[in-house]
């Protein structure tokens, strides 16, 4: 999930990866860097969604050598539009686009399986996420401080890990705002009963 | 390990079993094994019912701003109607990725057609034209944009126009027009206002626009895919293209539910 | 003088007299410019530099620029404005058609003196450049980003000597995220951000007027009033040929960063503006002349 916030956006994410019911990585990292302040929250495909943040990356590597400037989230969100919107038939892929630039003070873009764009004040996507549809729309506020929004986010992952099969191990987060970049874990001892 | 000279090398049928088929996608057919199973796209994030009729001055078109995944609500903030160039709207249901890259050809078809100074600009027939014929190519690649559209504006003579194409590359014309559920719900109802073309000439703005509404209402109690939220457009030669969004059924009926009680005859 | 039409085939007589000249020996002297140049075989191709350092078929391609029609553009704080000076090369022209100011894309407009069809050339791959940049990143493409592409592809065109420059210098500009944009592209490929440019037969006028304007201060609608005044100004230059005078705007309020042509009445009123200075200043010039007498 992703959340925008009064300083910018923060990711969120839980750390399984499974191949059927067996857990194949139990602290994965799906907290995906493709620019300095643009990151993106796979699932779906582990394997596709890794090619595609790669490719995705590239792409605006490229764009800041030829424009002389940084991207923005919603130029990163169109990369990866395009790519699962052109093989749909192909992937698996349900990302979510975050980015932080003055200009804007924070973007969340939602990239669902068949490759629509849909600009969004917070994202929640994953197997989980269907077991917080109702908190967090309960929940959200705009405009929430630093400590509220990590409070959120935090809930909301732990009752996504609490209901779900397939989510589960530590809670990630990363936070983008004009200080810069922040990472935080939570172990499932500080947020089973959180 | 198969010993026989033609099957050297494999599997034996008698220790591990039959090749299952169903590995990899495997055709099943005998003879065409060689053909891996073709599957074209299944819509994923989807829009419900487009709805539209004519009346004397021009046409009015609704749809809602729902984008479901499956059986959930998932976004409540998708615009399906699209104003191109001076005086028509395209209306477009199904998936939603294809509608937004729809969007994108029409945007670029007006920024195209805007090159020459001719004095001629997009009209809904064109457009209309445009979209059937983006439609078929597609289909009859076997890669289909999987929506129903409705266009609406004016012909050629000035008078309202309205017609549909969708993902077969299928178009007809009415002068009431729905997709999807629409076509179940919303139909029936908009007839009753015009039967037929020469209907058209006795409806004005105001009845067209609260008939459009009632059937909005229709669609969000009977389909379980839609949303209380929705965009209307009214085109008229005089306004122009005016564009509501946010609009809210609202005098629902509700309340008879208290008096229903059980399913036959219990009275408590 | 030296003929030499086919460089990559030369005699052996007409290798050693180049070779002479590479030397310095050459005696051919081009009296208008006062160096050894035109005839040495040097001019006749793209790839190949004189030996002095010089790319002859970009600076001919530069003398066709300045021989074409007049046209400028002036950047506001919100917007650009654009004119051409269309000399009537015919009465059987249709007048107020055969428009020289082109779109690209919604927000950028191009306008060009030399070579006409090489203008409508380049027009048509920066708007290949705005579709494919729409393509890919899902929106429209910056002025200056375009303008570097167009600068490198005009570029290439010096480099070959299958291909010839492009006979033009574009003025293009318009509006995007960050703002208005004005920038002039010469056949060389070298293109430079500007307040006001101008291009063509009364370019130096032009500027010397551009020069005055308060671009910090102007509003689009009074840069078109401007823009007329300099045309007509510039057409002083030209003045046995009858003219028409185009002008198109592109504004994030007036058009609503659309770019198009302005409205009639705005150009009516701009060629009246135009034309009062025109008359006031000759009038000026007449009683300067009187007072010489007089001191006389």
């Amino acid at each position: 999930m992703a959340v925008k916030f009064k300083d910018g956006v923060v990711l969120g994410a839980d750390s399984r990866t499974t191949t059927g019911s067996y857990i194949a990585n139990r602290v994965t990292d799906k907290l995906t860097q493709v620019y300095d302040k643009i990151w993106c929250c796979r699932s779906g495909s582990a394997a596709d969604t890794q090619a595609v943040a790669d490719i995705v990356k590239y792409h605006l590597d490229l764009y800041t050598t030829q424009h002389g400037k940084p991207p923005t989230a919603r130029i990163a969100a169109s990369l990866f539009q395009e790519i699962t919107y052109t093989n749909k038939d192909a992937l698996s892929a349900g990302l979510i686009v975050a980015g932080y630039d003055d200009k804007t003070k924070g973007e969340v873009y939602s990239i669902p399986l068949g490759g629509s764009v849909h600009k969004q004040p917070y994202a929640i996507a994953g197997s989980g996420s269907a077991f917080i549809y109702g908190w967090t729309a309960k929940n959200f506020k705009e405009e929430m401080s630093k400590e509220e929004v990590i409070n959120f986010t935090k809930t909301a992952l732990s009752q996504a890990i609490k209901w779900d099969g397939s989510s589960g191990g530590v809670i990630r987060i990363v936070i983008l705002t004009a200080e810069g970049i922040e990472r935080l874990v939570f172990y499932p001892d500080e947020h089973e009963n959180f | 390990m198969d010993h026989d000279p033609f099957r050297w090398g494999r599997p034996n049928d008698a220790t591990y079993g039959g090749y299952n088929t169903k590995i990899a996608h495997a055709n099943p057919q005998a003879g065409n094994a060689a053909m891996p199973t073709m599957n074209t796209q299944q819509p994923i994030v989807t829009g419900t019912s487009v709805i539209a009729m004519k009346f004397k001055d021009g046409i009015v078109i609704a749809a809602d701003n729902l984008g479901s995944y499956g059986a959930l609500a998932r976004f409540d903030d998708v615009e399906r109607l699209f104003p191109v160039g001076e005086n028509t709207v395209v209306g477009i249901s199904g998936d939603i990725s294809d509608l937004q890259y729809i969007s994108r050809l029409l945007e670029d078809l007006e920024i195209d057609n805007n090159y020459d100074y001719d004095g001629h600009s997009l009209r809904a027939p064109h457009i209309h034209e445009y979209l059937q014929k983006v439609f078929y190519a597609r289909r009859s690649k076997m890669d289909p944009l999987w929506n129903s559209t409705i266009v609406g504006g004016f012909d050629d003579e000035g008078k309202p126009f309205l017609k549909y194409v969708d993902l077969l590359g299928v178009k007809y014309s009415a002068p009431t027009l729905a997709t999807g559920f629409g076509a179940y719900l919303a139909s029936p109802i908009l007839r009753k206002v015009i039967f037929e073309e020469k209907d058209v000439e006795k409806v004005d703005e105001e009845t067209a626009r609260n008939a459009i509404k009632e059937c909005m209402k229709v669609l969000y109690y009977r389909d379980a895919r839609s949303l209380d939220k929705y965009s209307m457009i009214t085109i008229t030669k005089e306004k122009g293209v005016v564009f509501e969004k946010n609009l809210r059924s609202e005098n629902q009926s509700w309340r008879f539910a208290k008096d229903i009680k059980g399913y036959g005859t219990q009275k408590v | 003088m030296v003929r030499v039409n086919k460089p990559y085939h030369v005699s052996l007589a007409e290798f050693l007299l180049q070779m002479l000249q590479v030397l310095g020996v050459g005696v051919h002297d081009d009296g208008e410019r006062g160096r050894t140049s035109v005839g040495t075989g040097y001019d006749l191709s793209n790839s190949v530099f004189s030996p002095d350092g010089r790319n002859f078929q970009v600076e001919y391609a530069a003398k066709a620029v300045e021989n074409g029609s007049t046209s400028l553009a002036i950047k506001t704080p919100t917007g650009v404005v654009f004119a051409v000076e269309k000399i009537i090369t015919s009465k059987l022209l249709v007048p107020n058609k055969n428009n020289r100011i082109q779109t690209i894309g919604r927000s950028i407009g191009a306008v060009y003196s030399g070579l006409l069809p090489d203008g409508r050339h380049l027009v048509s791959r920066a708007r290949d450049e705005f579709n494919s940049y729409r393509g890919q990143y899902k929106e429209d493409i910056t002025v200056p980003y375009l303008i570097d592409r167009l600068g490198n592809y005009v570029q290439a065109y010096t480099c070959y000597n299958s291909v010839r420059p492009f006979g033009i210098t574009s003025i293009i500009g318009g509006v995007d995220g960050e703002g208005s944009h004005l920038y002039m592209l010469e056949p060389s490929g070298v293109y430079w951000g500007y307040k006001g440019a101008a291009a063509g037969k009364g370019r130096q006028s032009a500027k010397n007027e551009l020069e005055k304007l308060k671009y910090d201060e102007l509003t689009s609608k009074d840069a078109i009033k401007e823009a007329a005044r300099i045309i007509y100004l510039a057409h002083e230059d030209n003045k046995d040929k009858d003219f028409e005078i185009e002008i198109s705007w592109v504004d994030t309020v007036e058009t609503k960063g659309l770019h198009q042509f302005v409205p009639e009445d705005l150009l009516a009123e701009a060629k009246a503006y135009a034309q009062d200075k025109l008359n006031e200043d000759e009038d000026e010039d007449e009683e300067d002349d009187e007072d010489e007498d007089m001191d006389n």
